[in-house]
C-alpha cells in the first residue's frame, strides 16, 4: 500500500486548490477524481446534452448508467434518478469538476452573508446560523483566488459593498447592447450596477490565451482555454511539482480508520479494475461536492455523532424575468453575462437575505425555446415560430441566485438499498429549502420585472420555482463549519470535529450560501484550509 | 416504425413553412427517427401510438387523413389533442403525447444540426443566433 501525506478526494473547485497548495508546500499528495480528464472535443457542443440543458444526457459526467441517486419528492415518494435528471442535483464529475464547464462567475460573498442569523434572527424551522469566520478573515483568500486563477472584473464598482484590498488582475468583459439598456434602466431606478466578475481571461493571462467571445460558455468547455478552472490552473501547478499524483476514474468507497479510530487513508475503486484499492495517508481531505462529500462521510460512519452530516443542503433558486426590448439587444458576443446589481442582496423590508440579479449567458435557441418564451404564447404554430424569428435577439434576460435559508430537513442521507456500479450505497436527497427562501425569490422576481420595465421593455414576463429542494451545481452546506459540534460538522478550517486528520474542504462547509454564485468562496476557503493543513503536516 | 406521411404533416403544422423552411424541410423527421431509435427508444411505441391516434382523430373529425386536411383543420385537430379534448378513444394520454411531440419537434428544429435536424442550421439564421452559418 502506498503512503502519502494527504489524499484529496475530488478535483473540483476546492480539491484542485488543496492539491496544489499541499504539493507546492512539498507534501506528497494523491488526488483522486471519480471522472476522467475531458478534452474540449470530449465536452463538445451538443445543445441537448450539456451541463446547462441536459435533456437526454450531459457532457461532463458522471456516466448516465451505474451512478444512480434516490430522490424523495415533497410528498414523500421516492424514485431512482439518473445524473442528467434535474432531481439528481448533479455537478460535473471530471477533472476540474464543475469548473470544467461552469460559467465562472467570480463573486465574493457580502460581509452580511457570514452573519445571517445575527442580522435577521432565526426563522421557525430553519437552521440559519452565522459562519465561524467573517468576510474580513476570508478577504485575502478571495484575492488569492482572483489572482492565482485569474478573474476579470472592476473592483471599483463592487467595492462599495465588498471591501477589497486589490483590484482584479483582468479588466471586465466588454459591454453588449443589452448592457446599455439595462444600465439605463437601473440608473432610472437609482440602482447601482457592476460588470459581472468572471474567472475568464479577458486578456492573455498566465500563459493562456484570451476569451474569443464565443457563444458556448456555461455548460461547455472553452475553445481557447481562457475559462479558468481547476483543470487548467491549480491542477497543472500541483502536477508540475512532482509531488502530486492524479488518479482519474477513481471513486472512494470508504475513509479508513486504524484500530484507535484515527483516519488512516481511503479505500477506492478504479474503473476497469475489479479489486478495491487502498492508500494510506496522514491526512484525508474530502472535496467531492456537498452531496458526494456527505455521502462519503456517512458511508464511512465518520463525523456524524450529532446527526449533522448531510443536513442543510443548499444551492440557489433563481427567479427569471424576461422583457421584450424595442430594439435588438443580442449581438452574439459571448459569454453574454455583462451587468449585475447587488442592490438587493440585503436590507429588503420583510425579506431574509435577497440576491444578485444579472443578465444571462448566451442561450442556444433550443434552450431559449424551453426556458424563455412568454407563457401566453402558444408553444407551436406560426405564432411560436414568428416569436422565435422576431424576438430571439430582442429579449432581455435577468436572473440571479437568491440566498437559501437553510432547512435541516433538506438533506443528503444514504440509501443502502440502492448501490452504484461499484456496490457503494448512493445518496438519497429529500426535503426542501425553507419557505423564507421562496419569499425572497418572489421578491427578487419582482425586482427583475421592475428592472426590465425601467429598461424600456414593452412586454414583460417571469417565472420562479416554488418550495423545492435546492442544490444542483451550487450545492453547499451539508458539512457546515461551526464552533459547536452539536450543530456543525467541522471547525473553521474544515477539520471534522473529534478528528485530527480528517478534513472536508468544498461547498459543504458553507454555513449559508450567499446570494451569489458560490465558487469563489469555495476557492477562498480551499486556499485558507489548505494553508492550515500544510502547516499541520 | 414512424408513419412518415402523417408525421411530416404534423411537424409542419407545429412549425409551418413561411419565408423560412418548415419543420419537415429543416430535417425534423430525420431528427425524430434518430431520437426514437436511440435516447427515446423506450418511448418509440408510445410515440407511434400517438401518431396513429392523431390519424384516427383527424378521420373522426374531418373524414380524411391528417395529411390531406387544410392547415386550419390540422390546427383544430392538434389543439384538441393538446387540450385532451379528443373525440376518439386514446390508449395513451393525449396531453402527455402532445407534450413529447411539441418538445421533440422544437428540439429537431432548434438544436444543433449534428443531431439530424436543423438542416443547414437554418433556425440559427432565422433566430439570429448565428449571423452566417457554414453549412
Amino acid at each position: 500500500m502506498k503512503d502519502y501525506d494527504a489524499i484529496v478526494v475530488g478535483s473540483g473547485a476546492a480539491g484542485g486548490i488543496v492539491a496544489c497548495v499541499l504539493a507546492e508546500a512539498g507534501k506528497h499528495v494523491l488526488l483522486l477524481e471519480r471522472g476522467r480528464e475531458l478534452s474540449f472535443a470530449d465536452v463538445g457542443r451538443d445543445h441537448l446534452r450539456n451541463q446547462r440543458l441536459a435533456i437526454y444526457g450531459h457532457n461532463a459526467g458522471p456516466e448516465l448508467n451505474g451512478n444512480p441517486r434516490v430522490f424523495v419528492d415533497p410528498e414523500g415518494r421516492s424514485r431512482i434518478v439518473r445524473p442528467h435528471e434535474l432531481d439528481y442535483h448533479n455537478n460535473a464529475a471530471c477533472v476540474g469538476g464543475g469548473t470544467r464547464v461552469y460559467g465562472a462567475q467570480a463573486w465574493r460573498f457580502h460581509p452580511d452573508d457570514f452573519r445571517m442569523a445575527s442580522k435577521y434572527g432565526i426563522p421557525n424551522g430553519s437552521s440559519l446560523a452565522d459562519w465561524p469566520i467573517t468576510y474580513e478573515t476570508l478577504e485575502p483568500y478571495y484575492e488569492r483566488a482572483e489572482w492565482e486563477l485569474g478573474a476579470a472584473g472592476d473592483g471599483r464598482t463592487i467595492n462599495h459593498q465588498v471591501p477589497r484590498r486589490r483590484d482584479y488582475p483582468l479588466p471586465p468583459v466588454p459591454p453588449s447592447p443589452q448592457t446599455s439598456a439595462l444600465k439605463r434602466g437601473a440608473s432610472r431606478l437609482g440602482w447601482t450596477t457592476t460588470p459581472v466578475p468572471l474567472l475568464i481571461n479577458t486578456e492573455p493571462y498566465q500563459g493562456r490565451a484570451a476569451c474569443i467571445a464565443c457563444k458556448y460558455c456555461v455548460g461547455f468547455a472553452c475553445p481557447t482555454d481562457a475559462k479558468n478552472g481547476s483543470q487548467n490552473t491549480v491542477i497543472p501547478r500541483a502536477l508540475a511539482t512532482g509531488n502530486c499524483e492524479l488518479q482519474t476514474n477513481a471513486i472512494v468507497a470508504n475513509i479508513d480508520v486504524d484500530s484507535q479510530g484515527k483516519v488512516s487513508g481511503v479505500t477506492y475503486f478504479v474503473d476497469g479494475i475489479a479489486e478495491q484499492q487502498r492508500a494510506r495517508s496522514k491526512v484525508v481531505v474530502v472535496s467531492a461536492g456537498a452531496i458526494e462529500s456527505a455521502r462519503l462521510l456517512l458511508n464511512s460512519g465518520l463525523g456524524n455523532e450529532h446527526d449533522q452530516v448531510g443536513r442543510n443542503l443548499q444551492g440557489h433558486l433563481y427567479p427569471r424575468a424576461y422583457g421584450l426590448a424595442t430594439t435588438k439587444v443580442f449581438d452574439g458576443v459571448g459569454p453574454g453575462v455583462t451587468i449585475a446589481t447587488t442592490q438587493f442582496n440585503h436590507d429588503n423590508a420583510g425579506i431574509i437575505g435577497g440576491g444578485m440579479l444579472a443578465d444571462d449567458f448566451i442561450k442556444p435557441p433550443i434552450d431559449f425555446w424551453y426556458d424563455s418564451l412568454p407563457p401566453d404564447l402558444s408553444r407551436w404554430g406560426i405564432r411560436n415560430k414568428a416569436f422565435m424569428r422576431d424576438n430571439y435577439t430582442r429579449v432581455l434576460h435577468v436572473r440571479g441566485p437568491v440566498q437559501d435559508i437553510p432547512n435541516p430537513d433538506g438533506r443528503v442521507t444514504v440509501d443502502v438499498a440502492v448501490r452504484d456500479k461499484w456496490g457503494i450505497p448512493v445518496a438519497r436527497l429529500s426535503g426542501t429549502t425553507h419557505p423564507a427562501t421562496v419569499e425572497a425569490v418572489t421578491f427578487m422576481r419582482a425586482r427583475g420585472e421592475e428592472w426590465l420595465r425601467a429598461s424600456g421593455c414593452e412586454k414583460i414576463w417571469s417565472a420562479q420555482p416554488g418550495l423545492i429542494l435546492s442544490g444542483r451545481q451550487h450545492q453547499a452546506g451539508t458539512c457546515r463549519m461551526g464552533k459547536d459540534p452539536k450543530t456543525s460538522v467541522t471547525d473553521e478550517w474544515g477539520r471534522v470535529h473529534n478528528h485530527d486528520n480528517l478534513f472536508v474542504v468544498d461547498g459543504s462547509l458553507h454555513v449559508t450560501n450567499g446570494g451569489f454564485n458560490p465558487v469563489l468562496t469555495i476557492m477562498a476557503l480551499a486556499f485558507r484550509s489548505s494553508e492550515h493543513i500544510a502547516r499541520q503536516l | 416504425m414512424l408513419k412518415t406521411e402523417t408525421l411530416r404533416a404534423v411537424v409542419d403544422c407545429l412549425i409551418p413553412t413561411d419565408e423560412f423552411p418548415g419543420a419537415y424541410e429543416a430535417g425534423v423527421c430525420d431528427y425524430l427517427l434518430r431520437l426514437f431509435a436511440s435516447d427515446l427508444r423506450d418511448e418509440a411505441e408510445f410515440f407511434t401510438t400517438g401518431l396513429d391516434s392523431i390519424e384516427l382523430e383527424a378521420r373522426a373529425r374531418f373524414g380524411a387523413p391528417f395529411a390531406s386536411l387544410t392547415p386550419e383543420q390540422q390546427s383544430i385537430t392538434l389543439e384538441a389533442i393538446e387540450q385532451g379534448d379528443v373525440l376518439t378513444s386514446w390508449q395513451i394520454s393525449p396531453q402527455r403525447f402532445f407534450e413529447m411531440l411539441v418538445c421533440t419537434t422544437a428540439e429537431g428544429f432548434y438544436s444543433d444540426p449534428q443531431q439530424g435536424g436543423n438542416r443547414g442550421a437554418i433556425s440559427w439564421t432565422m433566430t439570429g443566433f448565428e449571423d452566417q452559418v457554414d453549412a
